[in-house]
């Protein structure tokens, strides 16, 4: 019943023959055979679950908005079944659509950068504090994210506004105050404020398993602080570093909220435009919201994928 | 050893979580994990007004824009008729249409603006009104029915209306404001830098826009709509921000000194909104001389509604006078009921006189925003002022 | 070798001289944790202030709490939703700590597919699951209502599913990061010393990859409180969600009710953290 490393099975089975050529075979194929049956079982027992539910409540209604994407949207924001790429060659030819897809990587890639240099300095704190104060801090790191994300949204307004908190504290030390609020710098703070916990939990955990003597080796070796936490710690923790960027530039490509709130709706993101597609123009555009999020989510996986396979083979 | 630390720590993170939610049958109506099976039940005694109270449903769901109706008139029509008004609420057309047309709704009744109600008529998704129930219907002004959306009220009957215009506080424009060139002349944006909002709406700010030009706000010649851009582009930078939402609460505030904004919000920002909001009394709302827009929302049955009957006495209801003069004076909006203008406050009744209301000379200003094949451009439009 | 003894000593090292780094690092600490209550600290002060707007200080008043409790709608909504993010995050924990382990521990054909699958609901921007949900929600009601003439409408049910299928994925990144670098030794440790793979599940390998499990249903805790927009669509008559109420009453003006309820919320979330700290403190 124990789990094996397919690679290792091999060893195993071949470690405990010590009789001829044939015979061993023949076990080895036996063990082999109920091993890769009892492992067969096992992923099955562990995957089946959540695959299902993925491919039922996740992948299929997907194909919905697939199908969507390739028809033609009616005269009141209603569908009419005639296929067409209509609507992916408009994405692809406009400047309007390629424009806000790529303002949209841009501040996401910024609010992704802010995040990291934000979140691992933070990580690395607390895994190094005794483990009840750990865990205390990490808690402290997520109480803020169980109130409403909207209503913190609007304490940064307040925070930000023209006779907000912070210009009025200007104001009485006798400093001009300064637009803050509705700029492109608001919609970075809000964003970074509202995905830093989503880089720091994959950071922590990460650091956490970090083995902290190979700092002390590579020190022996020669290497300095910087040498050694570029050349061994980053690329140690790297998964960390890949699940959190993911884990923030994703939500972030998408997010609408935020530059409505702080931004002052002025300049559609992505996420703004797929929103209004489906849901604020007259008529409603459903078939080219859903291209339009069908290619933003194509370009999303492929990018996770190769970036996992790379992280992966670093790891071996 | 550590584990089981964790293990007692996760679970009682959970613990207090369930609990409260063992709870939750109790506390509060309308939180069931299944759906609630709607029983029409025969209830108490009849009464002299022609409703049929063994024809009344238990409960009836009620979907309509947020802040859009006095709660105490659902207690009013719960006491009345023992019926029990489940009342949801949506922020835009196209969020209630999306959940209507996937079916099953659960919703009796729901609130569409005009055109939606073209599009709820066309797509089937509501039901004939059955005029002999609404008794008061007569006491609706001649000036809100037979609009061009449901030219006979087949489907709807008109609940309140509102007109796009000018809000601006009176304190920093002593000598009033009759003019989009306040919001679109460059002469005239420096002063304002920072202090006010356009609606964040693709019809009604390139409407304004096009207002400005002297054009209809539906027209979709492509050179026209191009001028309307551009104006909206050199405006941006001067823009606070695109806002539809607490306009109200900014201009009350302060914070704006001046925004294109609906006049329900002008005089929300004025009298206050319930007890949530003090109003400020400079604020003051036209529509400006090159002209405005007009719109209005409709009380219509869904074609899948169990609860028809007891819809349409609820319709009804609402159309009292006294019912429809309690909810426009605490919504903000204007009553299209002309029997209930009298009953409203004094204070409401002067600011419906002047100018937050149409007159006579006023609707012949104003426009409704239809849409066609062709309104589309106006996603473009607006697509491309917001990626500047 | 063992994980938890390095743990414990490279802490001790590092608190052992004062570094310039450590004395920055405690301050980008600090930062950090004031950037991330100082709205926290706003909406607590402005629950409390008898500005109706919400947004300026003109004296304590307790009103805004008596409100709220008398708020039928707001209170209903609270409850649906920690109801909602209760059941979501625990079922999306298991399904996705399984799921990451077999991610992490198995070669299996159509890997890439799965591996695909998984990380789509993190890429899939909000609202198009909405609408995908909201779509096949109405498709599979018919087809009930044809079968068997059933009449089902959208409730909370619905809801909790769809926030299931999203944490899940959020669950798995997290956890598989954890396992990423698990010391497979400790496990055949563990058989040789004869536990059944039950027990060195439970004994071994558990231990050491629950803070990322925890990690993993905190997250999904919080997007499923979070989460408007599929709430938004998936719920049905009277059985509104907290983030959706809120969305609509603060977009017109923000009470100090909503500071109010907010400030609850983040009360009963630091009663948690705070008892769940006594009880690891008493062991």
């Amino acid at each position: 019943m124990r789990l094996y490393w397919p690679s290792e099975q091999g060893s195993a089975a071949s470690s405990s023959c010590k009789r001829t050529k044939e015979e061993c075979r023949l076990a080895f194929d036996l063990i082999e055979r109920t091993r890769v049956q009892r492992d067969r079982r096992n992923l099955m027992a562990l995957l089946l679950p959540g695959l299902l539910w993925l491919l039922l409540f996740f992948a299929l209604p997907l194909l919905i908005i697939l199908l969507y994407s390739f028809i033609v949207s009616g005269p009141r924001g209603n569908l009419i079944w005639q296929a067409t790429v209509g609507n992916y060659t408009d994405l692809f030819t406009r400047a309007i659509y390629l424009n806000a897809y790529l303002r949209s990587i841009w501040i996401s890639l910024l609010t992704t950068l802010i995040c990291l240099l934000l979140g691992y300095p933070l990580a690395l704190f607390i895994v190094r504090q005794p483990p009840h104060v750990r865990t205390l801090l990490l808690f402290l790191v997520l109480i803020p994210f169980w109130t409403n994300f909207l209503v913190r949204i609007y304490a940064w307004q307040i925070i930000l506004a023209n006779n907000g908190l912070i210009n009025s504290s200007l104001r009485a030390l006798g400093f001009a105050p300064i637009q803050l609020l509705n700029t492109e710098g608001a919609t970075l703070i809000g964003l970074v404020y509202g995905d830093l916990p989503f880089m720091v939990l994959p950071l922590y955990a990460a650091i956490d398993r970090f083995d902290f003597t190979l700092m002390e080796a590579a020190a022996d070796l020669g290497a300095s602080r910087r040498q050694a936490f570029l050349r061994v710690m980053v690329p140690l923790t790297m998964p960390g570093i890949v699940a959190g960027s993911v884990l923030v530039f994703i939500p972030t490509l998408g997010q609408f909220v935020v530059s409505e709130l702080l931004g002052g709706a002025k300049v559609d993101y992505l996420g703004n435009l797929i929103q209004r597609l489906f849901l604020r123009s007259n008529p409603p555009n459903w078939p080219l919201g859903s291209a339009m999020a069908i290619v933003m989510m194509l370009l999303l996986l492929a990018f996770i994928l190769w970036y996992f396979r790379i992280s992966r083979e670093e790891d071996r | 050893m550590n584990w089981t630390r964790r293990t007692i720590l996760l679970f009682a993170m959970l613990l207090p979580l369930l609990v409260a939610c063992g709870n939750s049958s109790t506390d509060s109506p309308g939180n069931e994990y299944g759906s609630a099976p709607v029983a029409e039940s025969p209830a108490a005694a009849p009464a002299s007004d022609g409703v049929d109270r063994t024809k009344l449903a238990s409960e009836l769901y009620f979907y309509n824009w947020s802040d859009y109706i006095d709660p105490e008139t659902l207690e009013l029509f719960e006491q009345e008729y023992g019926v029990r008004v489940i009342y949801d609420t949506y922020d835009a057309n196209e969020d209630m249409i999306a959940k209507v047309r996937a079916g099953n709704s659960g919703y009796d009744i729901v609130v569409p603006s005009d055109y939606a109600v073209q599009t709820m008529v066309d797509e089937e998704l509501v039901q004939p009104l059955d005029k002999s129930l609404l008794t008061n219907l007569g006491a609706m002004s001649q000036n809100y029915l037979g609009i061009y959306f449901d030219p006979e009220n087949r489907y709807s009957v008109p609940y309140l209306l509102g007109l796009t215009g000018i809000a601006y506080n009176r304190e920093f424009f002593p000598n009033g404001v009759d003019s989009w060139s306040a919001l679109f002349d460059p002469a005239n944006l420096s002063a304002i830098q920072g202090k006010f909002s356009m609606l964040e709406d693709e019809r009604e700010t390139p409407g304004a826009a096009l207002k400005f030009l002297g054009q209809s706000l539906n027209t979709t010649d492509p050179a026209t709509l191009r001028q309307a851009q551009d104006l909206l582009i050199a405006q941006k930078p001067f823009l606070s921000a695109y806002n539809s939402s607490d306009v109200n609460r900014k201009l009350a505030s302060g914070e704006y000194l001046i925004a294109h904004a609906w006049s329900g919000q002008a005089m929300q920002a004025r009298n206050g909104l319930g007890d949530e909001f003090s109003g400020n009394p400079a604020i003051d709302f036209v529509i400006p001389k090159e002209g405005g827009t007009i719109w209005m929302d409709n009380l219509v049955i869904l074609n899948d509604s169990p609860n028809a009957y007891t819809a349409h006495v609820f319709i009804n209801f609402l159309m009292r006078p006294e019912i429809a003069a309690r909810n426009a004076g605490y919504v903000g909006y204007i009553t299209p009921n002309a029997a209930a203008v009298p009953l409203l406050p004094q204070e409401v009744q002067d600011l419906y006189a002047a100018g937050f209301a149409p007159n006579e000379e006023l609707l012949k200003r104003l426009e409704w925003i239809e849409r066609s094949a062709e309104t589309v451009a106006f996603t473009d439009l607006w697509t491309a002022v917001k990626g500047e | 070798m063992s994980q938890t003894a390095n743990r414990v000593t490279t802490p001790a090292i590092e608190r052992g001289r004062l570094t310039w780094s450590g004395v920055s690092l405690s301050l980008h600490a600090v930062l950090i944790y004031l950037f991330l209550y100082l709205p926290i600290l706003v909406l607590i002060i402005f629950s409390f202030t008898r500005d109706a707007f919400g947004v300026r200080w003109t004296g304590f008043t307790l009103d805004w709490y008596v409100r709220l409790f008398n708020d039928e709608r707001l209170m209903g909504a609270s409850v649906n939703t920690l109801l909602v993010a209760s059941v979501s995050t625990l079922v999306s924990t298991i399904l996705g700590t399984l799921m990451a382990m077999a991610m992490e521990r198995y070669q299996f054909r159509g890997r890439e597919g799965v591996e695909a699958l998984i990380y789509l609901p993190v890429v899939v921007p909000e609202i198009v699951m909405a609408v995908a949900l909201l779509a096949f929600s109405a498709l599979v009601f018919d087809l009930i209502n044809a079968l068997t003439g059933q009449v089902l409408r959208r409730n909370l049910t619905t809801v909790t599913i769809a926030h299931i299928a999203f944490n899940m994925s959020f669950v798995v990144v997290v956890v598989r990061t954890s396992l990423r670098h698990f010391d497979r030794r400790l496990e055949e440790a563990a058989a040789d010393l004869g536990a059944d793979s039950w027990q060195t599940f439970w004994r071994v390998t558990f231990p050491l990859i629950l803070p990322g499990i925890i990690g993993g249903a905190l997250m999904a805790f919080t997007l499923s409180l979070d989460d408007f927009v599929i709430s938004l669509f998936l719920s049905g008559p009277g059985t509104s969600l907290l983030p959706v109420e809120v969305y609509s009453r603060v977009r017109r003006a923000i009470t100090p009710e909503i500071n109010a309820i907010s400030t609850l919320m983040l009360l009963l979330s630091i009663t948690l953290v705070l008892l769940s700290q006594l009880l690891q403190r008493r062991r």
